[in-house]
C-alpha cells in the first residue's frame, strides 16, 4: 500500500502575526503536527467525493497580506466586523461598544484571556474534520473573540464580512471563537466574499461555545468567487436547554466544503440546522454536518436541500450520534436534492449512529428532477416553460431561505438565487 | 431473566465444545496458505488447469490487499496462515452415532422450531443413513430438475462436467479480485452450488443447499455461481433456520448470480450460525460477498434475508442493474443480541434504463449488539427513469446495543427518483401494555411486536421459510426482556 500523501513542506513555514504567547504556543504545537497530516484521498471516507478538487500547491502556502480594499456585499443593518484575509480591519468594522459584549483580536488579548481561549480552541471539533481544523490552528495570524456575559442580548445581527482578496496565490485562515454566557443571545451572520481572481484557498474555522439556556443565531453565506476553495468547519458546543440555529446559504465554486459539527452536551439542549446549496458549470459543495446528541432530552432538527444543474457536484453528508446515554433524544434529518441535469451529480449519505434506546430517530433523503405535472400546470396557466421551472425549482429552496431570521440577508439570498435560476434556465 | 437465553446460547456452546476438535488427520492440510497449497487443493478436486490459474490469479492479488477495516464492526486480527485450508469430509466414525449422543438442549432447540425427526439428524451431524441421504432425497429432486433441463450440482462437479458454462460465468459477477475476503475465496473456495436454469425454463422447485448432498461438508469458503437463461425462473434457499453446527470460524463465501434477458433469480438466506455465548466468546465469523448481475432486459434478481446468527457478519447482497427494465429487490431481517455485530445491507447499481429497486431492511438489535445498516444506491448517467424506494428501520431492545445506517446515494441522472427513509425506534411501552394487559407475557409481546415489525420481509420468503423464521426470532431473543 501507499503511503498516504502529507501535506507540502510550503505550509510549515512558522505563520506570521503577533499573537500573545498561549496561541502562539498552541498554533506552533498544532503546525508541528502538520508533517504527518494526512492529505484527504478517496480512501478518506469523509473526503471521497472532493480530495480531488482540494489542491494544496505550494504557492498556495502564501499568506494572504492583510491589505486592499475591502467592502461587505449586503446593506448591513446591524453591527459589522471586516476580516480581510483572516486579519480583522478595525476601519472597515463599525460595532458599538456595547455592555456585556466584548469583540476582540487575539492579537489584542491580555495574558489570561489568552492562556482561557488557547486552552479551548479545537474543543467543538473532532477529528473527522483535522484535516480543516489542524491547518486552521497551525495557520491563523490573527482571530476575533466574541464573548457574551450571562444574560447579554445582542439587540442587532452582527456581521462577520471574511473577505478574501486573490490578487495573489494564496490562503487565508479566519478564526473566530464565540462564547455566549448563560442565557445571553446573539444572531450572527457570516458572510464570505471574495475578490480578485487569482486561485486562493480559505480554511475558516467558527466555533460557538453555547453556555446555559443561551440562545444563537448563525447564519453563513458563501457566495466566493469561482477562484476561491474554500474549506471551513464550524463547531458548536451546546449546554443545558441552549438553543442554536443554523442557516447555511451556498454557491457553489472550486471547492466548497463546510463540515458543521454540534455537540448537545447539556439536557434539553436543541438545534435546528438549515442549509441550502446551488452549483452550477462545473462546481463542486460539499457539506457535512454532525449533530452529537451527547445528553438525554435533547431535540436536533436538521433540513437540506440542494440543487445541482450543469456538471456541478453537490454533496451532502448528515450524521447524527446518539450516545448511550442520550434517552429520550429526538433527532430528524430530512435532506432533498434537485438534478437538474444529467451532466450533474448529487451524493448523499444520511447517517444514524444509535446507543440508547428511548429515541425516536429518523431520516428521510430524495435525489430526483422536478414534477414534470407542476410544470404542465403552470405552462398551462399561460406561464412560460423558463419561468415555470424557475418557479417550482425557487419554491424548492425557499421554504428554508424563508425561514432565515435576518429580513436584508433573506432578501439577498433570494435575490441571488433568483438570478442563478434565470441563468440555469435561460436555454430551456 | 436471562436464564433462557443462557440456556439457549449454552446449548449451542456446549454443542460447538462437543466433538469436534478434529485430530489432524491425513487428509486434512497443514494451516497455512501459499501457492503450492492451492495447488494441492486443485489437485484434490481434479480441476483442469484454467481453474487453478484462475485460483493462483486471484491469490495472488489477494496477497496485495489490505483487510477492510471500514465496516462497524470490531474483531481481533485474523491469521489467514493459522487455517487449513482443506479437510476431507469427516469420516462417519467420526460422527455421533445417534441423536442420544447429541447435547439435549440442542435437541430443544429442535423442538421448539419445528424441525421434523429425521432433519434434526442430519443437522445434529449424525451420521445420517446413506439411504436416506442420497436415494430418497436425490430422486425425489433429481428426476424433474433433470426432465427440465436444470444443472444443479456442486461447484467442483461444474467445473469438471460444464466448464464451459463455469469459464463463461464464474468472476463475472465477482471478480477474482473483487475485495480482500472475495479474493480469499475464489483462491481457496472449497466448493458451493451450481445452477443453470436454460432458457424458458421456469424451476419446477424450490432448490435449497440443504437438500443437495453433501451439502454439510462445503467448508467455509463456499462458491456459489447461479445463472438462469433467458426467460427462466429460480427461487434458491440457502442455509436453515436450525442452529448449524460448524467448527470453522472464518467463513468467506461468494454468490454470483446472473439473469439474462427476462429471467428472474429469487435467493433467499437464513443465516443462523454460532453467534458466539453471551460473552462475545467465540462464534462464526461470516464475511460474505453476493452478488446478483442483471444484464438482460426485464430481468429480475430479488434477495431475501434472514441473518440471526454469528458473532460477526458482513454482507451486502448487491444487484447491478444492466438491462433495460431489471428489477433489484432486497428484502433483510438483521437481528443482533448479546455481543453479536452486524454490518450488512445492499448495493443497487442502475446503469440501464427504467430501471428499479427496492430495499426493505429490518434491524433488530438487543442485548449489547451492534446493528448496522450499510448500502449504497446508484444512478449511473444513462439509468434514465431509474428508480429506487429504501426503507430502513431499526429496532432497539435494550440500552446497550446499537442501531446504526449509513446510506449512500449518488445520483448521475436527472430522470432517476430515489427515495430513502430510515427510523429508529424501542419496542414501545404503550404496545407492551396493550398485549401485557390482554395478559400476553412479556417475552411473548416483544416477539409478536418483532414479528409484525418484520412482516414486510417475511412476506417475501417461501411460506415454510417464512413459518420458521418468525420461530427463529423468538428463539434468538428468549431473555432479552424481562
Amino acid at each position: 500500500m501507499r503511503p498516504a500523501p502529507t501535506l507540502s513542506t510550503a505550509f510549515l513555514h512558522p505563520a506570521g502575526g503577533s499573537l500573545p504567547e498561549p496561541l502562539a504556543a498552541l498554533r506552533k504545537q498544532q503546525g508541528s503536527g502538520l508533517v504527518d497530516l494526512p492529505l484527504p484521498t478517496r480512501k478518506t471516507e469523509n473526503w471521497k467525493y472532493s480530495s480531488k478538487y482540494l489542491k494544496l500547491t505550494d504557492d498556495m502556502a502564501i499568506s494572504l497580506p492583510a491589505e486592499g480594499k475591502s467592502g461587505s456585499s449586503l446593506a448591513v443593518p446591524g453591527y459589522k466586523v471586516v476580516l480581510l484575509n483572516g486579519i480583522m480591519m478595525p476601519e472597515a468594522s463599525d460595532y458599538p461598544d456595547l455592555d456585556g459584549i466584548t469583540i476582540e483580536r487575539f492579537e489584542d488579548l491580555d495574558s489570561d484571556t489568552a492562556t482561557w481561549l488557547a486552552g479551548r480552541l479545537d474543543h467543538a471539533l473532532d477529528s473527522r474534520s483535522v484535516q480543516i481544523s489542524r491547518l486552521n490552528t497551525a495557520r491563523f495570524e490573527d482571530g476575533l473573540l466574541i464573548r457574551l456575559k450571562p444574560g447579554a442580548v445582542l439587540d442587532q445581527p452582527l456581521f462577520i464580512v471574511h473577505e478574501t482578496q486573490a490578487d495573489a496565490s494564496g490562503s487565508a485562515y479566519p478564526r473566530i471563537y464565540v462564547d455566549a454566557g448563560a442565557n445571553s443571545q446573539i444572531t450572527l451572520v457570516e458572510e464570505y466574499i471574495s475578490g480578485g481572481s487569482e486561485s486562493v484557498m480559505v480554511n475558516t474555522v467558527t466555533e460557538l461555545n453555547l453556555g446555559e439556556g443561551a440562545n444563537v443565531t448563525s447564519i453563513r453565506l458563501n457566495m466566493e468567487g469561482e477562484n476561491v476553495q474554500h474549506i471551513g468547519a464550524t463547531g458548536v458546543l451546546q449546554q443545558r436547554s441552549s438553543r442554536f440555529e443554523s442557516h447555511c446559504v451556498g454557491f457553489g465554486g472550486l471547492l466548497r466544503r463546510h463540515d458543521l459539527q454540534v455537540r448537545l452536551e447539556g439536557e434539553g439542549a436543541e438545534c435546528k440546522l438549515n442549509g441550502v446549496v446551488v452549483t452550477q458549470d462545473k462546481q463542486h459543495y460539499d457539506n457535512h454536518t454532525t449533530i452529537e446528541h451527547v445528553a438525554a432530552r435533547c431535540n436536533s432538527e436538521e433540513t437540506y436541500r440542494n440543487i445541482a444543474a450543469d456538471q456541478s457536484h453537490a454533496i451532502f453528508n448528515g450524521r447524527i450520534h446518539i450516545h448511550q446515554d442520550a434517552q429520550k433524544s429526538n433527532a430528524n434529518m430530512n435532506n432533498k436534492n434537485l438534478l437538474l441535469s444529467n451532466g450533474a451529480e448529487i451524493d448523499t449519505k444520511p447517517e444514524l449512529e444509535i446507543y440508547a434506546d428511548d429515541v425516536k430517530c429518523a431520516h428521510g433523503a430524495t435525489i430526483g428532477q422536478l414534477d414534470e405535472i407542476s410544470l404542465f400546470y403552470l405552462v398551462s396557466r399561460g406561464i412560460g416553460r423558463r419561468e415555470a421551472n424557475v418557479l417550482l425549482t425557487m419554491a424548492f429552496i425557499n421554504e428554508l431561505v424563508e425561514q432565515i431570521p435576518v429580513e436584508t440577508v433573506r432578501e439577498t439570498t433570494q435575490g441571488r438565487l433568483n438570478q442563478f435560476f434565470e441563468q440555469t434556465f435561460q436555454e430551456a | 431473566m436471562a436464564t433462557t437465553d443462557t440456556e439457549v446460547n449454552e446449548l449451542i456452546k456446549r454443542e460447538y465444545e462437543h466433538g469436534f476438535v478434529t485430530d489432524i488427520e491425513s487428509d486434512t492440510f497443514e494451516p497455512g496458505l501459499n501457492e503450492d497449497v492451492i495447488a494441492r487443493l486443485s489437485g484434490i478436486k481434479k480441476e483442469p488447469e484454467w481453474m487453478l490459474e484462475w485460483r493462483l490469479k486471484a491469490y495472488r492479488r489477494w496477497l496485495e490487499m489490505d483487510e477492510p477495516d471500514w465496516a462497524h464492526v470490531g474483531y481481533p486480527k485474523i491469521d489467514y496462515n493459522s487455517i487449513s485450508y482443506y479437510s476431507a469430509p469427516k469420516r462417519k466414525e467420526d460422527m455421533p452415532q445417534s441423536l442420544d449422543e447429541v447435547d439435549p438442549e440442542l435437541l430443544r432447540t429442535y423442538e421448539k422450531l419445528g424441525i421434523p425427526l429425521h432433519e434434526r439428524e442430519k443437522l445434529a451431524g449424525v451420521a445420517v443413513d446413506a439411504v436416506f441421504d442420497s436415494v430418497s432425497v436425490a430422486t425425489t429432486f433429481k428426476e424433474p430438475l433433470a426432465k427440465a433441463g436444470v444443472i444443479f450440482c456442486s461447484i467442483s462437479e461444474a467445473v469438471r462436467d460444464y466448464p464451459e458454462l463455469v469459464q463463461k460465468y464464474l468472476g463475472t459477477v465477482v471478480p477474482h479480485g473483487d475485495n480482500f475476503f472475495a479474493a480469499l475465496n475464489s483462491a481457496v473456495f472449497s466448493d458451493g452450488t451450481f445452477v443453470y436454469v436454460p432458457k424458458g425454463v421456469r424451476c419446477p422447485m424450490e432448490l435449497s443447499t440443504y437438500f443437495r448432498i453433501n451439502a454439510a461438508n462445503t467448508g467455509q469458503f463456499e462458491r456459489t455461481l447461479i445463472i438462469a437463461d433467458e426467460g427462466s425462473y429460480v427461487s434458491y434457499l440457502e442455509g436453515c433456520t436450525a442452529p448449524m453446527r460448524d467448527e470453522n470460524q472464518l467463513h468467506a463465501a461468494v454468490v454470483e448470480l446472473v439473469a439474462l434477458d427476462d429471467a428472474q433469480i429469487k435467493y433467499s438466506t437464513v443465516q443462523n450460525w454460532y453467534p458466539g455465548d453471551e460473552e462475545g466468546k467465540g462464534g462464526i465469523f461470516n464475511f460474505v460477498t453476493k452478488r446478483g448481475a442483471a444484464i438482460g432486459k426485464n430481468s429480475k434478481i430479488s434477495w431475501t434475508q434472514v441473518e440471526t446468527g454469528s458473532a460477526i457478519t458482513w454482507k451486502y447482497p448487491s444487484c447491478i442493474l444492466r438491462g433495460d427494465n431489471s428489477v433489484g429487490e432486497f428484502y433483510s431481517v438483521a437481528l443482533t443480541n448479546n455481543y453479536q455485530q452486524a454490518d450488512t445491507g445492499t448495493k443497487m447499481i442502475h446503469l440501464g434504463k427504467n430501471t428499479s429497486s427496492t430495499i426493505i431492511s429490518k434491524g433488530i438489535s438487543a442485548g449489547k449488539s451492534s446493528n448496522a445498516y450499510r448500502g449504497l444506491v446508484k444512478f449511473g448517467p444513462g439509468a434514465e427513469g431509474a428508480r429506487n424506494f429504501t426503507q430502513c428501520d431499526s429496532l432497539l431492545i435494550g440500552d446497550r446495543c446499537g442501531a446504526h445506517t449509513f446510506p449512500y446515494i449518488e445520483s448521475k441522472n436527472k430522470s432517476a427518483i430515489v427515495e430513502h427513509e430510515a427510523t429508529t425506534s424501542k419496542v414501545s411501552d404503550e404496545q407492551m401494555f396493550l398485549c401485557r394487559q390482554r395478559g400476553i407475557d412479556p417475552e411473548q409481546a416483544v416477539s409478536m411486536i418483532v414479528n409484525g415489525f418484520c412482516k414486510e420481509v417475511f412476506r417475501e420468503l417461501p411460506m415454510e421459510f417464512a413459518v420458521e423464521a418468525g420461530k427463529l426470532l423468538e428463539v434468538s431473543l428468549e431473555g432479552s426482556v424481562g
